[in-house]
């Protein structure tokens, strides 16, 4: 329950507030987003799976978002950045489609 | 090919299944409590409605750019209409006080009548004659080719290309005419047809389609240009889709030209002995050369 308001909270206020993001950090905010999505998807993956932990997931989630971030910043430095952000969204779009695959199979068993 | 297996299979964060192992094992579940996971899906939702503002953001970012540059162009353009309105009315306020002034003397009225002559050879002045007037079109667009990348050499085929145009205005100066404006801007000695993209320029300044070309110039030069290379030119124009059509037309109007700049040609030895070689770079070199 507290999860569920935490989330829509969240997206309020996003939404309302709109947070300026600081122009150094604009070029991390997709690969961000994919990252937050990965962790999303394990996350109701491993519930349907029933064994959901939350320590698990938003330690999972953070760490994601971070190396993400990390990643595609040492890209730039080094002059691979639209490659590495490649990478990284390749891998990520990867484990997103097999664990919605998964939980596809929870829901309709099919 | 194990890079994909592993992908694929390892998806689930084997954290899950670790921390479920613990609790099965009787250890105590991490009582981080539901606070926890509601602040991490907090920030979740944040990040997303974040990107989600972001990108509309700088998508009306971008149009309001283009907006505002649309805005500018229009607002330049229109100052550089008034600044030749302006230029021409100066003009011809110059041109009529030198006319008054040139009166007062005999010597000073010949030299006002080889001045309105030259005048209007060089296109300094505004000319009124008969003459003529060729149009030239692009080909209508096929729409079988609208799909066509327009960077292809297909597309360009139909088009007025600047040599068509320059072909063109060559032939009708041969053919005797004695002054030419493009699409209203007059030619004169030192003009440039050229071309920039896809854009014609005439002087630098681009022109759009249909092409207009009038001239003044004696009765002949309609039948002078139609039955000379001219003419023949347009034809092979028309086997690629161009239209083009020659009207004699009593009364062309042919505007001044709005860049006729006054240059002055120096000899090197001059420059030299004035001594000042800045901007001359041609006599700088020179003149180090010598010791």
């Amino acid at each position: 329950m507290i999860a569920a308001i935490g989330l829509v909270l969240g997206i309020v206020a996003g939404l309302f507030l709109e947070p300026t993001v600081p122009t150094w950090l604009q070029p991390y905010l997709p690969i961000a987003v994919v990252a937050a999505l990965d962790a999303v998807f394990g996350g109701l993956r491993a519930l349907l799976d029933g064994i959901f932990d939350d320590r698990v997931f938003v330690v999972s989630f953070v760490a994601n978002v971070l190396v993400a971030a990390l990643i595609v910043y040492l890209g730039d430095q080094l002059g691979v950045g639209s490659q590495l952000s490649t990478g990284v969204v390749v891998v990520l779009g990867i484990r997103i489609f097999s664990n919605t695959a998964a939980i596809r199979r929870h829901l309709f068993s099919a | 090919m194990v890079l994909l297996t592993n992908l694929v299979e390892d998806s689930l964060d084997q954290g899950y299944a670790r921390a479920a192992a613990r609790r099965a094992a009787g250890e105590p579940a991490s009582r981080s409590g539901p606070v926890f996971l509601g602040v991490g899906l907090l920030a979740v939702g944040l990040l997303l409605a974040t990107a989600a503002v972001q990108t509309r953001e700088r998508a009306s970012a971008t149009a309001e750019a283009r907006q505002v540059l649309t805005a500018e162009i229009d607002d330049r353009s229109a100052a550089n209409e008034r600044l030749e309105r302006q230029l021409e009315r100066d003009r011809s306020a110059v041109s009529a006080a030198r006319r008054a002034s040139l009166r007062i003397t005999a010597e000073g009225t010949r030299l006002a009548r080889s001045l309105t002559l030259l005048e209007s050879a060089t296109g300094a002045a505004a000319v009124v004659g008969p003459g003529m007037l060729v149009r030239l079109e692009d080909a209508p667009d096929d729409p079988a080719d609208a799909d066509a990348d327009p960077r292809t050499d297909d597309v360009t085929q139909g088009r007025v290309g600047d040599r068509d145009l320059q072909t063109v205005v060559n032939e009708i100066w041969a053919a005797g005419a004695e002054a030419v404006a493009v699409n209203e801007q007059r030619l004169t000695a030192l003009s440039a047809i050229r071309a920039a993209g896809e854009a014609i320029l005439v002087d630098f300044r681009p022109i759009n389609p249909p092409y207009e070309v009038h001239a003044i110039g004696p009765d002949d030069m309609r039948t002078r240009f139609v039955e000379g290379f001219g003419g023949s030119y347009l034809q092979v124009l028309r086997d690629y889709g161009i239209e083009f059509d020659v009207q004699p037309d009593d009364e062309v109007r042919l505007p001044a030209s709005a860049g006729v700049a006054i240059r002055y040609a120096v000899s090197p030895s001059a420059v030299r002995s004035e001594g000042s070689g800045s901007g001359r770079p041609a006599a700088e070199e020179q003149r180090e050369t010598q010791p």
